[in-house]
């Protein structure tokens, strides 16, 4: 085992293997690997994600399920969805806001400890999208709490989601 | 009985839709005679405002007769200055939740109904307010009053259940896992569940009222977005309804690559749907094998469609995308599907552990499910052979064989075998679609849309049946459009399933249904 260890660090050989399906353009792959060293310097290797449904159609949550299986596999950095706004640092809102979830989407911001980020992740989330101007929805979480980063997609891939939070990650330099 | 029908008036029949006019002390007469007589299913209710046509509100009652491909609509007029009907829930406990949303969306009260408590909107929505009306307007200060939601405006009163030993569990909107919101009080005795109460509709977004002000063209992007995971049978069955209303025949070839993402979808969810509930047994190696099969399939889709969703092809009059030019690319990622389902499916079956989690939890009795409309997985684990594939047969699944799987035992388990056992239907289904060619463009040219006419659109979700009715007005824009999805009927199934279960296998029963909040909340 030692002698594998010592390989490995000659080797340089990259930590973090990334699966077959794992498809991405060439241009994201440094920042996947990157979102480790990140995750790394600047959360202590701990970024913990409560995920609030304000009215989206469940594409989005979906794919923020993806994040978490084996291909994407989110843990790894560091991050992960944790079950109370309570050990959360990132409060990641999705849907138009229906008036009767905004309640309920502010008691969870305010539950979150300071210093917290938002993250309106997907169309709806940002402005409304398809949604926006029925009288049920508060067109986009921008218009309930402050929000940090947007992610656009209908819904974001989970690499768009991924860069998403590199990119709210980078600008906190 | 049958003496009620033929004192009805038949107003209209288009294709497979008959609508027989009643006056309204026939309504109720009717639409027993079909459900008991008959034995006729009660696939959707509404209420439609046609102030503009004859000054009446209409209530419809849809129901299909096993073995006919054919709906019955009841119709009923409602005067402006009489808002009531009779209700039918007493007699067709299907209709319940029908009937105390138009009592929410139209203010006309079904007389009679056992339980007129608010169903679509919380306590701080406005009295008196009712969105579906042509005539409705709300103020700002409502508006915000509505998402403040702190002023009580109409109090909900939550069942009560009393005795020695009973306590109450509120759980949500917001939910541990990375869900969709919605609230459950569950009164338990110790460990196990004596009654729960579900309050949903947190992310009503007031779908149907949107539709109505875009045009039919624009609503087909509005109906990929009601329940992600469905984004394309409800396209489909909304294409379907105004490609139906506007006399519109699609090609063979569109026929087919409809038929074909609609299975695809199916196998998607299916999959991932098995893997989900090793995630509640705690089989971690069971969900992760599940998420990387739905994975597979999600990337198709995307190389097919530039969508993991199947968003954007669906368009009235055919679809935007000739999937099957890339047929090779679908058959050897099916073939790789095949295959690693069935390691998945051995691995289950061999984990005792994880199968004796799921026999005889959540159990739903064939009767119930009858009562409540249960349809799609859900009726079928319960003995309910009803499959719209099989029952109004559409687009290309009269020429294709295939079987409607169910099982009598109404658990989990069944659920989840009825769901394998429709994946590896599915798998045929698209392997014998891929063999064949199909003749016509893509699309057919529209040349318009009525005025005043309607249609029915259909299919079967991975969820069970998805209902669209369409009407114009004299413009040729949606007057009315009403969508019914497969989770609306099966919630209310939920709280009998998990009667006497445990409070922590609660979230096995719920998975094992799969329903979608976003798709019931409209």
């Amino acid at each position: 085992m030692i002698k594998e260890i010592l390989k490995n660090l000659a080797g340089r050989k990259n930590a973090i293997a990334i699966p077959d399906l794992l498809t991405m353009p060439s241009s994201e792959a440094p920042n996947f690997v990157n979102l480790h060293k990140s995750v790394d310097r600047i959360f202590c290797r701990s970024l913990r994600i409560r995920l609030v449904d304000a009215g989206s159609c469940n594409a989005c949550e979906w794919e923020c399920t993806a994040l978490t299986n084996p291909i994407y596999d989110i843990q790894r950095f560091g991050i992960d969805f944790v079950a109370s706004p309570r050990h959360a640092d990132v409060l990641l809102g999705t849907g138009p806001v229906s008036r009767q979830m905004e309640l309920a989407l502010k008691k969870t911001y305010l539950a979150i400890p300071e210093p917290r980020l938002v993250i309106a992740c997907g169309d709806c989330a940002i402005d409304g999208g398809i949604y926006r101007g029925s009288y049920a929805v508060a067109n986009g979480v921008a218009n309930v709490i402050p929000v940090d980063c947007y992610i656009p997609g209908c819904p974001p891939t989970p690499m768009q989601i991924i860069s998403g939070i590199l990119r709210l990650i980078e600008s906190l330099h | 009985m049958e003496r009620v029908l033929n004192k009805a008036i038949k107003i209209k029949e288009h294709l497979n839709e008959q609508y027989l006019e009643v006056k309204k002390d026939d309504f109720k007469d009717a639409c027993v005679y079909l459900y008991q007589q008959r034995h006729a299913i009660l696939r959707l209710m509404f209420a439609a405002d046609e102030r503009q046509i004859d000054e009446t509100f209409k209530i419809y009652a849809v129901f299909s007769i096993p073995g006919i491909d054919k709906f019955f609509i009841i119709v009923l007029s409602v005067r402006d200055n009489v808002f009531t009907f009779p209700s039918i829930t007493k007699e067709i406990p299907a209709a319940h939740w029908y009937e105390r949303e138009i009592r929410d969306m139209f203010g006309i009260i079904p007389e009679g109904h056992p339980d007129l408590r608010r169903l679509v909107f919380h306590d701080s929505f406005p009295e008196n307010s009712y969105p579906l009306r042509k005539d409705w307007h709300i103020s700002d200060t409502d508006l915000k009053e509505w998402g403040e939601g702190i002023k009580q405006k109409v109090p909900y009163k939550f069942m009560e259940v009393e005795g020695e030993g009973i306590y109450e569990i509120p759980v949500g909107p917001v939910h541990a896992g990375i869900i969709e919101p919605g609230y459950f009080r569950f009164s338990a005795v110790g460990e196990t569940i004596f009654f729960l109460e579900p309050r949903l509709f947190y992310t009503h977004k007031g779908t149907e009222k949107h539709f109505e002000g875009m045009s039919f063209f624009d609503g087909v992007r509005l109906s990929e977005r009601i329940s992600g995971a469905s984004s394309f049978s409800h396209s489909d069955a909304y294409c379907m309804a105004v490609e139906r209303m506007a006399g519109l025949e699609i090609t063979e070839k569109a026929k087919a690559v409809r038929t074909l993402l609609l299975e695809i979808e199916r196998l998607y969810n299916h999959m991932g749907d098995i893997g989900n509930l090793c995630a509640g047994t705690g089989l971690q190696v069971g969900y992760a094998k599940g998420a990387i099969i739905k994975e597979r399939i999600m990337q198709l889709n995307e190389r097919l469609t530039a969508s993991r969703y199947l968003r954007g092809v669906n368009v009235i009059g055919g679809v935007k995308e000739d999937v099957l030019l890339k047929a090779d690319d679908i058959l050897s990622t099916v073939d790789i599907v095949t295959k690693k389902y069935k390691e998945l499916m051995n691995l289950l079956n061999g984990s005792i552990s994880h199968i004796e989690r799921l026999e005889n939890i959540g159990v739903l009795s064939e009767d119930i499910a009858l009562r409540l409309g249960a349809t799609g997985v859900t009726a079928r684990a319960s003995g309910i052979n009803d499959d719209i594939r099989k029952a109004h047969p559409h687009l290309l699944y009269d020429r294709l064989e295939f079987e409607s799987h169910t099982m009598a035992r109404g658990d989990v388990f069944a659920r989840m075998m009825v769901r394998a056992e429709e994946a590896e239907c599915s798998i045929s289904i698209i392997n014998a679609l891929i063999e064949n060619r199909y003749k016509g463009e893509l699309t057919v040219e529209v040349k318009g849309i009525p005025p005043y006419s309607s249609a029915f659109g259909y299919t079967e979700t991975p969820r069970g049946s998805v209902f669209y009715w369409v009407m114009s007005d004299k413009n040729g824009m949606p007057l009315r459009v009403k969508l019914r999805s497969p989770s609306y009927c099966n919630w209310p199934a939920v709280p009998f399933a998990v009667h006497g279960n445990f409070v922590p296998d609660f979230p096995l029963c719920n998975k094992s249904f799969e329903l979608s909040y976003s798709g019931c909340d409209m």
